[in-house]
């Protein structure tokens, strides 16, 4: 299946990936960046918001033991 | 009713696991490669429609923005051909998503800016003032050129996304109109379905236009940057 995808794919391609479309990856690698940034960011804000609800939830718990 | 209203802009999931790629993927089922000399008639046509569309698009293109063909190409048809699926009922379309035209838009934007930048710097440069400006306004329309250089990949996306999206939800409206008036008034019904109809042949246009606008864009770009 490798053989035929090489065959069939890379190998007409090869010079698309590697010259023409150089300047596309670098676009891709910022893209993905920016995804993972604002992805990361997003879990961070999650985090907090369910960390402060949960400790106002300890202390009203907390007052009862 | 504001559930039904944005439900087909949820990503369907099967069981938990989202079917978005295989959703992208349908349409290279439509768009078949032939295996034979003389292939049969739907590939003789999409053959042909491929090649008007690429002439006429890469008619203004030097040697190296001819290179980017197989890209571009590829962008009209996947555009145009989930947009054109996208307007049968129950159907999902990818490009209401302004993550995936966001992700379409920059990588592209900023290959042709690196582009310029990496074989014509100094004319890449020099797009940030036009000529024949009076020498006053210059410090202030260099900062207006960088922000329009930098609001391009948004604009792009948004767009695609705000075209499509607007045009389903309005279907979606007059649609229920219709149905909700038809046990009301009969005629108010008919006119509201002969507005739906024109709205339809007019999102079946807007759906291959933004297709070409996006791509034309993205030449554009490519154009002042090889």
């Amino acid at each position: 299946m490798l053989q035929n995808l090489m065959k069939n794919v890379w190998t007409p391609l090869k010079p698309y990936y590697t010259q023409v479309y150089q300047e596309i990856w670098i676009g891709m690698g910022v893209m993905g960046y920016i995804v993972y940034k604002i992805r990361s960011a997003d879990k961070k804000s999650k985090a907090l918001k369910g960390k402060s609800f949960g400790d106002g939830y300890e202390i009203g718990m907390g007052s009862f033991s | 009713m504001n559930e039904n209203l944005f439900a087909p802009f949820i990503t369907p999931t099967i069981m938990g696991i989202t079917t978005l790629p295989i959703i992208m993927i349908f349409p290279c089922i439509i768009l078949s490669t032939p295996k034979r000399w003389l292939p049969n008639r739907i590939q003789t046509l999409q053959i042909w429609l491929i090649r008007q569309i690429t002439k006429q698009m890469l008619s203004m293109h030097n040697t190296r923005g001819r290179t980017w063909a197989l890209m571009l190409m590829s962008l009209i048809l996947f555009i145009a051909s989930t947009n054109l699926l996208g307007l049968l009922p129950y159907s999902f379309t990818p490009t209401t998503q302004l993550a995936m035209n966001i992700g379409m838009a920059i990588p592209l934007w900023l290959a042709t800016v690196i582009m310029g930048f990496r074989n014509k710097p100094k004319v890449s440069l020099a797009h940030f003032l036009p000529q024949g400006t009076p020498t006053p306004l210059i410090p202030m329309l260099i900062i207006i050129e960088t922000i329009s250089l930098f609001i391009q990949p948004l604009a792009l996306a948004v767009r695609l996304t705000a075209n499509i999206t607007a045009g389903h939800l309005l279907i979606h409206l007059i649609g229920s109109a219709t149905l909700a008036l038809s046990s009301i008034s009969m005629t108010v019904s008919t006119i509201t379905f002969t507005i739906l109809f024109l709205l339809t042949i007019l999102e079946l246009a807007v759906a291959m236009i933004q297709a070409y606008v996006f791509t034309l864009l993205v030449s554009l770009y490519l154009h002042d940057n090889s």
